[in-house]
């Protein structure tokens, strides 16, 4: 239960991408690129390089990367999920 | 100093000093392989039964690719059928090639003569060119004679935080000092399109920007497909990528934060310095191709790969006559294939290192490249198909 890392590339963004693979239960470091940082406790795992909800987001609520809205979660995501298709979705096309 | 370029009559300058065989083709490969330092460009299709526009497509590629700085000289010859239409015809380009000033040869087949006078003749002619070629020596100059053209492939998370913005920072590097460099990717702005148009250098251009994206966005749905079917491709979501607009918006890093020039169609010339967008194809076969044909000197793939490994991280120069730099921003994909990668900037990730000092690191590989040192993949001895980006249906 090792503290990860995790980097949001935003100051509004709700989610952030995983620097390290991140097990379940594990406390995890959110590395703002301002260096602001917060905490954020994983319920499940997060592969590198996967997505990890800082809030928890309502469905229909839009996910924020970049500070850009990059799709809406397709189903309720707590905090600390992993974001992916299983939950999320693109609105373009 | 910034690099050690070969000096052309029309000002610019080469990391590469080819001489060029075109078109494409059994003749002009046998010339290849009869003849060191030659290149030739390897396509399915010559543009017989394409459209005119599609056919013009393929007279600026190759009329590009013989103006391209790293080509020293060109033979024409006028072989295949396709070289037959007016806009191809061999003596056609070589006057557009040769208002660059570089020596351009035509060779034509008298009438019922045959393809092995051709073969005898170019071989002689592209060795004398070779011979020519040798006697010019690389001279120091400035990042100012950098043209630069970037691709991102199999794109994942580490794409859009390190391995695109290393290069968009050294894109900004090389258009402060007043050099050009191009990116592209049509389907991959959707959903970025409006945080570019806000870059545009003026109204025209940021329309522009919007207008191709939508037009691309509108070809899907008129041939029924949703090209989110399409794009994300599958390796992305497997490497955590979920929907097009994170793509593009991670994509789009590789652009640095200049103002952007212009919006240039398949291996049209810029007009001037600085960024530009090209309305182009994601497929890695064809836009280095078109890079080259806008003339570039030196090409970029960002590989994401999930850490896994492709075939693809084996294609050498996809755009015939300049260096492709194989970079990636995932460190477990640079441990996979490091036998053809030629940087890594997952340090930005780790926290090892910052953005500007990987960016600092890949614009001096960037120069050395430039300079005559080899890629990863310019240790291998075949080249990959390369196929020209159309338009409209084949007939």
């Amino acid at each position: 239960m090792s503290e990860k890392r995790a980097l949001a590339l935003h100051p509004q963004d709700n989610l952030a991408v995983a620097a390290q693979d991140i097990g379940p239960g594990d406390p995890v470091r959110v590395e703002f690129k301002d260096g602001a940082t917060r905490q954020v406790k994983a319920v499940e795992a997060v592969p590198f390089g996967f997505k990890i909800a800082l809030v928890d987001i309502a469905q229909g609520g839009e996910l924020l990367k970049y500070g850009q809205v990059i799709g809406r979660a397709s189903q309720p995501i707590a905090a600390g999920q992993q974001i992916h298709i299983h939950n999320a979705q693109g609105q373009r096309a | 100093m910034s690099f050690l370029g070969y000096p052309r009559p029309d000002g610019s300058y080469g990391t590469r000093n080819y001489v060029l065989i075109l078109p494409g083709g059994l003749t002009s490969g046998k010339i290849c392989e009869f003849v060191e330092g030659t290149r030739t460009i390897i396509t399915p299709d010559y543009g017989g039964g394409r459209t005119k526009r599609d056919r013009e497509t393929v007279a600026r590629v190759l009329v590009g690719l013989g103006r391209n700085p790293n080509v020293a000289g060109v033979i024409l010859h006028g072989l295949h059928p396709a070289m037959q239409y007016p806009e191809l015809k061999p003596e056609v380009l070589a006057q557009q090639i040769a208002a660059s000033g570089k020596p351009v040869e035509v060779i034509t087949a008298e009438p019922y003569g045959d393809t092995y006078e051709v073969l005898v003749r170019g071989i002689k002619a592209a060795r004398r060119l070779v011979h020519e070629a040798s006697h010019v020596r690389r001279q120091e100059v400035g990042d100012e004679h950098l043209c630069l053209g970037v691709k991102c492939g199999v794109s994942d998370s580490t794409s859009g935080i390190a391995g695109n913005p290393a290069v968009g920072y050294i894109f900004d590097k090389v258009v402060a000092a007043g050099g050009i460099a191009m990116f592209g990717e049509t389907t991959e702005i959707i959903g970025a399109e409006h945080l570019l148009a806000k870059r545009a250098a003026n109204q025209e251009v940021a329309q522009r920007i919007l207008t191709v994206s939508h037009d691309i966005e509108e070809k899907s749905k008129g041939y029924g497909q949703d090209i989110r079917t399409v794009n994300p491709i599958p390796a992305n979501i497997e490497a955590g990528i979920t929907t097009l607009e994170e793509k593009s918006l991670g994509a789009i890093a590789k652009a640095g934060t200049s103002p952007i020039q212009g919006v240039l169609a398949y291996g049209e010339r810029p007009a001037g310095r600085g960024l530009y967008f090209v309305d182009n194809w994601m497929s890695m076969n064809s836009i280095f191709l078109g890079y080259t044909a806008s003339g570039a000197n030196a090409t970029l793939m960002v590989w994401g790969g999930g850490g896994y490994v492709a075939d693809t991280i084996l294609y050498p120069s996809l755009g015939v006559v300049a260096p492709l730099i194989w970079t990636t921003g995932n460190v477990n994909t640079y441990r996979a294939c490091e036998e053809s990668m030629d940087f890594c900037a997952g340090t930005v990730i780790d926290g090892s290192e910052t953005l500007s000092q990987a960016g600092d690191r890949l614009l001096e590989l960037v120069r050395q490249v430039a300079s005559g040192s080899c890629t990863k993949t310019d240790t291998l001895s075949f080249q990959e198909v390369s196929k020209v980006y159309f338009q409209d249906a084949a007939f």
